[in-house]
């Protein structure tokens, strides 16, 4: 298990890593923390040509805060966002989101655009750039580009990212003050992959549910929105009534695949097990 | 033994081994690079079944840096293939080349070796190999295998059925028409793999001028290892030696002789250059022995008070590609019949065993071997009988549990237990679990709405196996004795030489002890060398409980002599009679008179220095060579308790709490053998939680990596409760019994009977492990929870 | 070979100096080129945790990280742990609660539970349990590692 041969360009500026990314024509593989890329280059499942390794470009690792969304530099490590003040304020998703990812060793490591880009739909960040209708920035040759979290998901491991363009920015809309989350997650080993997991937002007045967000992981090809399980909450509130409707109207939006470890079935019982739980606890969380 | 001597046997002694690996100056077969050493890597194949047209590596040898390839057509000019002969009549013997021969049989079989400058060369080069398959039929699954339009696996055995063996007492037919009572039950224990955090590998050193050959291998059984290689590669035995220093886990894993073993020495010999393989994790997947994988059709016939008449079983293994050496393809499916009957008093017995041949890695020694099925089996069928009979899982176990007047007992497969204390044990266990309490809580989380269960699984083991019986049925080789070398240097010191591999287990520390106080020294004068055949007197190795029994036995027998011997030369030195001399802390001393002593430096001085310091007559020297074979061996049983919690939503399996009561006789070592039970335990929850390997209907292995084969983590663990009963053996030397399986031998039953409890509303019976949620999802759907 | 790269780092305080290709594992690096075979390979896909050590201060598993991704960097391996012959308290821990048997996951399972407590100097014994569960060990059942690692963490949060 030793990757096989390849060219390796470790820039120390984003124009630097575009331009090498250029040269290979597609054949080139963006390394960020390196945590889901390396194995598959150790299984020798992946053979690019040549690895552009980002870990040297220091202005991609940053949190900050502008027009009311936080800014993520795509090679902020997931350790530093679970140590984060700034995103234990606005995106408390998003913290305990982290806890979830892998371990200890992976979150030094892994960093949040290489989580994204990957698109594992298995994967807790996905979901929650999903749950929070977040965006990401891209850069290319052609220059830059926002894309919405809606339109980058496009199968297992397959973004609409081009070949030659790096996600540099993760941007997260700072969850409304008060606002209840949650991320609910089933995997049969503690750090692994979810089996299925589910973010869930909400923002109350009183019994009533101004906002309601829920989103998958391992329920199918992409993260998935539970917008009709939302709208339930959104027009029926908050009540228990309300969240049974909208866990089992999880269960049927979901088209969840079959592995070793868990049938379609049993995928899709757990969704609305878990939207279950994740709503009771947003709820109780959530102020207002 | 002199009187106020601190004993080390019994005493909570920190592991000797510990400093070097906490340091990180341990030596296993990786860390070894000497000059001039090449790398190797395996082309493994993607078939589970197909015959080779062709191999062409012209690609590979072009590539710079590759030294050589070998093929198994090469590799047959050199060495013979390996056969795992048996004396049990219907039991085949089939050839298993080292490199496959005109065929492969599972996905992973070595196919072809590549030796080059790095390991990373070595892998580019196979990738380069060119070989043309003919894929034919997939052999997938048992009842498959037994079909008479199945192909066969091995034309030599003309049948895909490789192993049947019989266990009769009595008319059993007979007896189960009568009974009161029938359970019965189809068992399914699914197919697993020890995993050894250390993944297999090898190094081997061939000296051109004096033709010796070093092994270094991952082995348990370094001298069962030499013994075979003497044979395979037509070399005197005195000539290959083999080392296994530290390795990293074995669980039975290593304990078999590997094909990558056999073609990394030919390699070797014939580059003259050293070549290491070290395996990675995939090929640890595909192609270390796998185990268990049984289907178990039993039947348990009981009168109405509970006590059992009569017990049939149908078992059948899939004993993968190749019959193993040395343990055969029997090992696993035959040893499930032998010990089916458990600690219980079983009038009639009827255990049908059968071995068949599939596309898939081998089946060998993990653990427990055997009997982590059969335990499931015999007490999922007591709980299943104490349900229908309204009796508690514990009364209906003490109404059948041989009892202390039936020692020694004979079981219906032939198999003697000495004096156990299986009643015992069980009583402890409901005190340590406070039996009454635990039920009471279950009773509330019921009313609760929750599924809280509690199971019990009690088991006999045989241990510490003399020559009487070998350890697997039939098999050639003898492994019924082991032997110690006791050394003083003339400082005093003592160096203590073991056939015996320790791989994890402690035993460096463990035979220190048992050493220490048989020649009257602290334990930081004994060194303990092992795993080792050209220091070693003859031994084989490292597995099925053995090491502590029947090294411990010949470390007492050797030290018994060296120490007879300082007797009588301490008797000399203070001029007094050897009969009143006596140990005393390092020294000895005549009795009664502690200031006419002298030191163990003194003794060992003189031993060495001629006659004018010696009795008239007595020759030079202190040291001793000793065997000992236990002839029967022993046994060690224990109770183990379970109380879980099926989540009603996710249906994940939560363990509150476990408890184990173990009796292992005497115990050297009791923070070792708290250490061995917590590891076994973890295996048998993983077995029983998480673990499964998976093929797919094209005999194509779909949990061939740690994201799939589930491992437990820290987390999926709980706090374990063990608990001692010390009944020594009384028919071993020091009275010790072997103990390093047993753990993953009780944990799979109680926890199926646990989680089986917990759903006992439901009606739903726990027949499948791994029980994972997705089948536990399975189960609660179709009971209509 | 044309392709070979350096790499200069500095392991348990000592500056180093390698060359190797650009796919030479950091574990093969810190293994083969710098002799330092206290580090453990155990999967290669970053399951197992045996490789574990710490990348600038952090734990970091060096199978699925590259050699020439640690040119400037500075690590920590197990052979570094000792101080003037003395057992770390860590590692005395693990000898005195059983926290080892075969001695291939304590590499790493030391490196990744000494970051741990540096984050977290009283924790729990779940935390303790999530903590390590980045390491799989097959011998223990972790119980003895759950013990040493609750055992030396007022030890080390004192020595801090």
């Amino acid at each position: 298990m030793k990757p096989p041969k390849f060219e390796y360009h470790a820039p120390t500026s984003l124009d630097e890593a575009l331009d090498a990314l250029g040269r290979y024509g597609g054949d080139a593989k963006v390394l960020a923390g390196g945590q889901s890329l390396m194995p598959l280059l150790n299984f020798r499942l992946a053979r690019p040509a040549a690895l552009v390794d980002l870990n040297r470009v220091a202005s991609l690792a940053y949190i900050r805060e502008q027009d009311g969304q936080v800014r993520l530099g795509a090679m902020t490590r997931q350790r530093t966002i679970e140590f984060s003040p700034l995103v234990a304020q606005r995106l408390p998703l998003l913290k305990e989101a982290t806890r979830w990812v892998g371990h200890l060793p992976i979150r030094t490591r892994g960093t949040i655009g290489g989580s994204i880009a990957h698109a594992d739909p298995s994967a807790e960040y996905p979901a929650v750039l999903a749950a929070l209708e977040g965006e990401v920035v891209a850069r290319g040759a052609r220059g830059e580009r926002v894309i919405r979290a809606a339109d980058l998901f496009q199968t297992y491991l397959t973004t609409s990212l081009a070949p030659d363009e790096i996600l540099t920015e993760v941007r997260l809309p700072a969850m409304p003050a008060g606002a209840g989350y949650a991320l609910e997650e089933f995997s049969r080993r503690h750090g692994d992959f979810a089996i299925v997991g589910i973010a869930a937002v909400v923002v109350r007045a009183g019994q009533r549910c101004t906002m309601a967000r829920l989103a998958t992981a391992g329920a199918g090809p992409v993260p998935v929105r539970l917008r009709a399980a939302e709208e339930i909450l959104e027009t029926e509130g908050l009540g228990e009534a309300a969240i049974d409707a909208a866990a089992r109207r999880a269960t049927e939006l979901v088209d969840p695949d079959a592995d070793i470890h868990a049938s379609a079935d049993y995928r899709r019982h757990l969704a609305g097990v878990l939207t279950k739980r994740a709503l009771t606890r947003a709820i109780g969380v959530a102020r207002g | 033994m002199g009187v106020g001597l601190p004993r080390l046997v019994g005493a909570r002694v920190a592991r000797r081994e510990d400093p070097r690996l906490l340091t990180g100056q341990g030596s296993y077969v990786d860390d070894h690079r000497p000059a001039r050493m090449l790398y190797a890597a395996f082309l493994r194949s993607p078939h589970a079944h197909a015959r080779i047209r062709r191999i062409d590596a012209s690609a590979a040898l072009a590539l710079p840096g590759v030294a050589a390839v070998l093929t198994g057509d090469d590799i047959a000019r050199s060495a013979k293939p390996v056969r795992a002969a048996s004396k049990t009549p219907n039991v085949k013997t089939t050839s298993y080349p080292p490199l496959a021969l005109g065929k492969v049989r599972h996905v992973g079989e070595a196919v072809a070796m590549v030796a080059a400058e790095s390991r990373y060369v070595a892998e580019d080069a196979v990738e380069r190999i060119v070989v043309e398959y003919e894929p034919l039929p997939v052999v997938r699954d048992v009842e498959s295998a037994l079909d008479p339009a199945s192909p066969v696996l091995h034309d030599e055995a003309e049948t895909n059925l490789l192993v049947s063996r019989e266990f009769a007492r009595g008319d059993v037919d007979a007896a189960v028409a009568g009974a009161a009572l029938v359970v019965r039950e189809r068992f399914r224990f699914h197919r697993h793999t020890p995993v050894c955090m250390e993944n297999r590998g090898c190094l081997a050193e061939y000296a051109t001028g004096s033709g010796a050959l070093t092994l270094r291998s991952s082995a348990q059984c370094p001298g069962l290892v030499r013994d075979i290689l003497t044979d395979l590669l037509d070399m005197p035995e005195h000539l290959i030696r083999v080392i296994a220093t530290d390795v990293g886990g074995g669980f039975g894993a290593k304990a078999s002789l590997y094909p990558e073993e056999i073609a990394t020495c030919v390699m070797a010999r014939r580059l003259g250059r050293p070549v290491k393989w070290i395996g990675d994790r995939r090929e640890d997947l595909l192609a270390t022995t796998h185990a268990w994988d049984e289907i178990v059709d039993a039947e348990l016939g009981l009168n109405q008070d509970g006590t059992i008449v009569g017990l049939r079983a149908e078992v059948i293994a899939d004993v993968g590609g190749y019959s193993i050496y040395p343990w055969t393809a029997a090992i696993e499916p035959v040893q499930t019949i032998s010990f089916l009957p458990g600690p219980y008093r079983v009038p009639t017995y009827r255990g049908r065993a059968r071995g068949v041949a599939t596309c898939k890695a081998p089946l060998g020694p993990y653990r427990g071997v055997g009997r982590p099925p059969a335990v499931f089996v015999i007490e999922g069928l007591m709980d299943r009988a104490a349900r229908r009979l309204g009796l508690d899982p514990a009364e209906i176990r003490l109404r059948n549990f041989i009892r202390d007047e039936d020692f020694p007992y004979k079981s219906p497969s032939g198999i003697v237990w000495d004096r156990s204390s299986f009643t015992e044990s069980l009583q402890k266990a409901r005190e340590a679990l406070d039996y009454k309490a635990a039920r009471d809580e279950q009773a509330r989380a019921r009313a609760a709405g929750r599924w809280v269960g509690i199971g019990i699984a009690s088991y006999v083991e045989l241990t510490g196996i003399g020559s009487a019986i070998p350890v697997s049925p039939g098999m050639p080789v003898s492994t019924g004795t082991e032997a110690a070398t006791i050394r003083f240097d003339p400082a005093g010191k003592v160096t203590a030489v073991f056939g015996v591999a320790s791989h994890g287990q402690g035993l460096e520390t463990t035979l220190a002890q048992i050493v220490g106080d048989e020649v009257g020294v602290p334990i930081e004068d004994v060194r303990v060398v092992h795993g080792d055949t050209d220091a070693s007197p003859y031994g084989t190795g490292t597995y099925a409980s053995r090491s502590l029994v029947l090294a411990g036995g010949a470390a007492i027998l050797a030290g018994r002599s060296v120490r007879e011997k300082m007797l009588v030369i301490a008797g000399h030195l203070l001029e007094a009679d050897p009969a009143d001399v006596t140990l005393a802390p390092g020294r000895y001393a005549v009795r009664g008179m502690p200031d006419r002593s002298v030191t163990v430096r003194q003794i060992a001085r003189a031993a060495y220095s001629g006659a004018k310091h010696l009795p008239k007559g007595l020759e030079p020297g202190l040291e001793a060579t000793r065997f000992y074979d236990p002839y029967y061996g022993t046994a060690s049983n224990a109770t183990h308790a379970a109380m879980v919690e099926v989540d009603r939503a996710t249906l994940e399996v939560k363990i509150l709490r476990y408890v184990v009561v173990e009796d292992c006789g005497r115990m050297v070592n009791p923070l070792i053998v708290d250490g061995q039970v917590h590891g076994g335990v973890a295996q048998g929850i993983g077995a029983a939680l998480l673990e499964e390997i998976v093929y797919d209907d094209q005999g194509q292995l779909l949990s061939g990596t740690l994201m799939d084969y589930v491992v437990p983590s820290a987390c999926e663990i709980p706090m374990m409760e063990v608990h001692h009963v010390e009944t020594p053996s009384p028919v071993t030397l020091g009275g010790f019994r072997g103990m390093g399986e047993g753990g993953t031998i009780g944990a799979p039953a109680a926890i199926a009977n646990a989680v089986a409890d917990a759903l006992a509303p439901l009606s739903i019976e726990v027949a499948e492990l791994p029980v994972t949620p997705e089948r536990l999802f399975r189960l609660t759907r179709k009971a209509g929870a | 070979m044309a392709d070979m790269m350096t790499v200069r780092l500095k392991v348990n305080g000592v500056e180093h100096e390698g060359r190797c290709e650009p796919r030479k594992l950091l574990v093969d690096f810190i293994r083969e080129d710098l002799g330092l075979t206290g580090t453990h390979v155990g999967c290669e896909h970053g399951i197992c945790g045996a490789c574990t050590i710490l990348f600038n201060g952090e734990a970091a598993r060096s199978c699925i990280m590259l050699a020439v991704q640690a040119e400037g960097a500075e690590l920590a391996t197990v052979e570094g742990l000792m101080r003037d012959g003395k057992l770390h308290p860590l590692q005395e821990a693990f000898r005195e609660h059983h926290g080892l048997q075969c001695g291939f996951c304590t590499p790493g399972m030391l490196m990744t539970a000494l970051d741990f407590l540096r984050t977290n100097p009283t924790p729990s014994e779940r935390e303790i349990r999530e903590g390590i569960s980045a390491v799989l060990c097959r011998c223990t059942g972790y119980q003895g590692i759950v013990n040493a690692v609750r055992a030396a963490a007022p030890v080390l949060a004192a020595g801090r």
